[in-house]
């Protein structure tokens, strides 16, 4: 039980780096970007072309190169979700949801085309791999490295969390997600916080693609369109446009998943996951902390 | 194989089928260009192939299509078949349906007279009725999943052992190695649940069945489907799906203590299997699988042909692609014409011709009458032959 627990969390605390992204660009201008997940991919292969790059100097670091590829590959998908709100959804940001719906899933084809055509079809393994003698913690087996990566999860999200209630940029966020036209008559720069926004939530999803391949090792252009649905679902049961509830809704969902397998079988555990989203959206479409009725698309 | 593509196209299932439509489109457009030329009697014998050129199974398309040129090249050096050279035309199957059934309305548009492709069996399935109204027969060097058996298409001949045969060879080595309980694990898909399937039946009494999971494909973390299977404390765990995902299984296995045997199906037999389980994890796992070019004895010459002529290695299909030709151009032969129906009297008629996996004879089924199945085991790193299992 212990392990499945752990397994959950471990998981979870994946779920939730990349739906804190999701969240946060829906939050302030009610997009769901779709292509959130594939900034993930794109944050795993720049890791990848950085360790390949770096050589035997990489793999003599191991971890300590894992957290230097980590700062380098998120800034790189920091500047890629920059990109993307400047050319696919800033120029839509007046146009009816639908269309700008159709353009984050254009975006996401287009990211994960773009890295096949670039890296190839085929899957890569991490040059660098975290593995690790597991230690018996009240029955589970958990290894060191597994529990660096949800601290440095836990740290990453903090972080986020300080910047969004702490700071200047965070109040004119908050602002924005409330009012957006009053807050640029309030005179904040509203084009300039929504692009920090993607900066960061970006930023988050190319941490998560680093930590998973060196964690998992294999990476392939597609990855990231899987952990793209989980980690809405994990936004969408926390009550997507809240941060807290991304973090709290990537734990439950990976809760959920480890839990459903071992009672049903593997073959039921999306059935099992999804339904969970079904019944959010139903029963409380406002997720477990979400605080208004928010418009679904 | 459900492949990734799949997925991905039926979730914005109005763009996927748009797409599909476009690629019908232009290949009736291509197939009706060339298509002319075909019909006189001395032109060259066009053989038609699919197989995954991308895709998640991109890295068998050109060892199957390699394998396949050189007899094409080797028949031709000696005369062709009935005074006609032989042709060989190749088309992306993708491991996926839409793809596979595009490419095979594109094959049979360019008047191909026998098919001779056919690697993921999902994607191979929906081409058989394409190819037996077009009345092409259907020489399946790699796809083996008992749903293509079990259509009962008379065109349709299976080159490499089936599904069934891969799990006798299984179990037989099971009991070699005194496994008592053996889990199973599938990805869900045609060709994996298939075996997985057939092991299951034989599994009753020594050694049985201690648990059965399916996973979902592209997924990374398989540690709650790892937790479940080892809850039944398998000793034997036999993995039937595709080495991506097997890599990643086979070092979670690991790294959640179990230390008892695993063996994967002829789906991941591949390299990448063991880069991504890692060269300590992946040590000393089985694998069911036909003979490859570097587990046949005596076929050094045929290497150093196959590398001599393409510039690398042959690698797992090569010989099977290379068969299915040559027992084409063999039917071909005896039947005199190139008529579908006579072909496959041909084909059926055909006893003792040496492949490499043994004498031809196909059962009544259409399928080769030994499975030609051995064990493979990851040695420092490597893929190499462990019993023959004869």
């Amino acid at each position: 039980m212990t392990q499945l627990l752990w397994n959950g969390l471990f998981v979870g605390s994946f779920y939730a780096l990349v739906a804190l992204g999701y969240t946060m660009v829906y939050g302030i201008i009610r997009l769901l970007n779709f292509a959130h997940g594939d900034l993930y991919m794109l944050g795993a292969f720049v890791g990848f072309g950085v360790l390949s790059v770096a050589g035997g100097l990489a793999t003599g670091l191991g971890f300590v190169a894992l957290l230097i590829v980590m700062v380098i590959s998120m800034l790189v998908t920091g500047t890629a979700g920059l990109l993307l709100e400047r050319v696919a959804y800033r120029p839509l940001r007046g146009a009816p949801r639908l269309s700008v719906l159709i353009t984050a899933v254009g975006a996401s084809f287009a990211l994960e085309y773009g890295m096949r055509l670039v890296a190839g079809p085929n899957p890569e393994v991490y040059p660098v791999r975290l593995a690790g003698d597991p230690v018996n913690l009240l029955g589970a087996r958990i290894t060191i490295q597994q529990a660096s990566l949800i601290l440095i999860a836990i740290l990453l999200m903090a972080g986020l969390q300080w910047l969004v209630m702490g700071t200047e940029t965070g109040r004119a966020m908050r602002a924005i997600s409330q009012d957006p036209t009053a807050a640029l008559y309030m005179g904040i720069n509203v084009d300039a916080v929504i692009a920090r926004t993607f900066f960061i939530g970006s930023a988050l999803a190319g941490a998560a693609g680093v930590m998973a391949g060196g964690y998992y090792g294999k990476i392939d252009f597609l990855m990231g369109f899987i952990i793209g649905l989980k980690a809405f679902t994990a936004a969408v049961i926390g009550g997507i446009g809240n941060i807290k509830g991304a973090m709290l809704g990537g734990l439950t969902l990976g809760l959920l998943e480890s839990i459903g397998t071992a009672w049903i079988g593997g073959q039921w555990r999306d059935v099992f996951a999804f339904s969970f989203l079904i019944i959010f959206l139903t029963l409380r479409p406002t997720g477990i902390l979400g605080e208004r009725v928010t418009e679904r698309v | 194989m459900t492949s990734y593509l799949t997925r991905r196209l039926s979730r914005v299932a109005l763009v996927g089928s748009a797409a599909v439509a476009a690629m019908l489109l232009s290949a009736c457009g291509n197939g009706l260009a060339s298509g002319g030329g075909e019909k006189s009697d001395d032109g060259p014998i066009v053989l038609g192939m699919l197989t995954p050129l991308s895709g998640s199974s991109s890295a068998i398309g050109p060892y199957m299509k390699n394998g396949a040129q050189l007899a094409v090249d080797e028949i031709n050096g000696t005369g062709g078949v009935n005074g006609r050279k032989l042709e060989l035309k190749v088309e992306d199957e993708a491991c996926d349906a839409k793809s596979a059934t595009a490419g095979a309305n594109k094959l049979v548009t360019a008047g191909v007279k026998i098919s001779v492709g056919g690697y993921c069996s999902s994607a191979t399935l929906p081409t058989l009725p394409i190819f037996e109204k077009a009345g092409v027969p259907m020489l399946i060097p790699a796809a083996n999943s008992n749903e293509l058996v079990a259509q009962h298409k008379k065109n349709v001949f299976l080159i490499n052992g089936t599904g069934a045969q891969q799990s006798d060879a299984a179990l037989k080595f099971m009991k070699k190695v005194g496994a008592t309980k053996v889990a199973l694990m599938d990805d869900n898909t045609s060709y994996s649940k298939d075996i997985a399937d057939t092991t299951a039946k034989l599994l009753a009494g020594s050694p049985a069945l201690a648990g059965r999971e399916s996973v979902t494909a592209g997924e990374s973390d398989y540690s709650a489907n790892v937790n479940a299977i080892l809850k039944g404390q398998p000793d034997f765990i036999y993995w039937t799906g595709y080495y991506q995902e097997g890599g990643l299984i086979i070092r979670q296995l690991r790294q959640a203590g179990y230390k008892g045997n695993i063996m994967v199906a002829d789906g991941s037999v591949d390299q990448k299997l063991v880069d991504i389980a890692g060269p300590e994890a992946a040590a000393g796992v089985f694998a069911t699988m036909t003979q490859t070019p570097d587990t046949i004895q005596g076929a050094d010459k045929w290497i150093a042909d196959y590398k001599s002529k393409f510039g690398a290695a042959p690698g797992p299909y090569s010989t099977q692609a290379y068969d299915a030709v040559r027992v084409a151009a063999e039917a071909v032969k005896q039947a005199g014409s190139t008529d579908g129906d006579a072909v496959i009297k041909a084909l059926e008629g055909i006893d003792g011709f040496q492949l490499f996996s043994g004498p031809l004879k196909f059962t009544p089924d259409h399928t080769l009458s030994s499975g030609g199945f051995q064990i493979l085991v990851v040695e420092n790193g490597k893929i190499v032959l462990k019993d023959t299992l004869q």
